[in-house]
């Protein structure tokens, strides 16, 4: 008999892997050898191959559904007319395999628009700053999400 | 990833890459890099009863195409900043032009640093996602 179905849950921190970051890379079609090919990484003087940019965001479908959740109603948004609007990332360094990040909620904030169509638009910006094992932090990350004033059809 | 590239530079300059016919496949291969298992990017049946006219791909595998640009124009460690806006859906059989094109070029403690601004754009001439991004050389 199998178990129930186990959530892709990452219990702490986020284990950066070459085998996980060479399957990202092919995945957005990125053949550098800097993602690929741990021998290139290190003979262009890097500890390991490099993670592409929007990797981290991987992390965000590994945490807790349910504090996601929560954290979405402490904004007082509904999720049924929720859209991922954008996303920044602004780095201090590169990151790379072998290392263990850590994400920490920063700053959240939320605003209204006037939507084109009518409907009064909510914004809610929700920033997360990843730090080393050096506790230094090495990159922040920005997700925008817009709460339409009706269904959402795009 | 020579650094070089920072000395040629100059505004207006432009990168392209295209992608043409994207599939089902991609969208699910994508699901399984990320952990983005929403059945809407590679369930069929889902995706109808949705009201959608079919499975469309996932907005972070655009951007993660787009980030494709600013990286392999001025190397994979160059990236400082990056940022996308969700503008359009990228469905199968799209052909996509993801771009980028230098806004400006300065010095910021004496290292050189270039803004783009960024768009992936489909055969229909619709922005999928517009976006900017700063480069730097880095060293270990």
């Amino acid at each position: 008999m199998f178990g129930p179905p186990v959530a892709l849950i990452s219990p702490a921190g986020l284990p950066i892997e070459r085998g996980k970051i060479h399957e990202f890379a092919c995945a957005i079609y990125d053949d550098d050898p800097l993602y690929h090919d741990e021998t290139a990484a290190k003979a262009a003087g890097l500890p390991s191959v490099v993670a592409p940019t929007t990797y981290t965001s991987t992390q965000a479908f590994f945490s807790d559904p349910m504090a996601e959740m929560s954290e979405l109603g402490d904004l007082e948004l509904n999720m049924m007319y929720v859209l991922h609007g954008g996303q920044e990332y602004e780095f201090e360094r590169p990151i790379f395999a072998g290392e263990v990040l850590t994400s920490h909620k920063g700053e959240m904030k939320t605003y209204t628009k006037q939507g084109r169509r009518g409907g009064l638009m909510k914004f809610a910006e929700i920033t997360s700053n990843f730090t080393d094992e050096k506790g230094e932090i090495v990159m922040r990350l920005k997700s925008i999400l817009i709460q339409t004033a009706g269904v959402v059809e795009k | 990833m020579s650094e070089s590239i920072f000395d040629s530079i100059k505004t207006g300059d432009e990168y392209e890459i295209t992608h043409n016919n994207f599939t089902r496949t991609d969208f699910v291969k994508y699901a399984g890099a990320s952990g983005d298992f929403n059945p809407i990017h590679h369930d069929e049946s889902f995706a109808k009863m949705s009201g959608n006219e079919t499975v469309f791909g996932e907005g972070m595998l655009t951007a993660g195409m787009l980030s494709v640009v600013p990286s392999k124009w001025f190397g994979a460690t160059s990236i400082k900043k990056f940022g996308v806006r969700f503008k359009s859906r990228l469905w199968p059989g799209d052909n996509v032009v993801f771009k980028g094109v230098v806004t400006n070029v300065y010095e910021e403690a004496g290292v050189p640093h270039v803004d783009m601004d960024l768009t992936a754009t489909s055969q229909k001439d619709e922005v999928l996602i517009s976006g900017s991004a700063t480069c730097r050389p880095w060293t270990p």
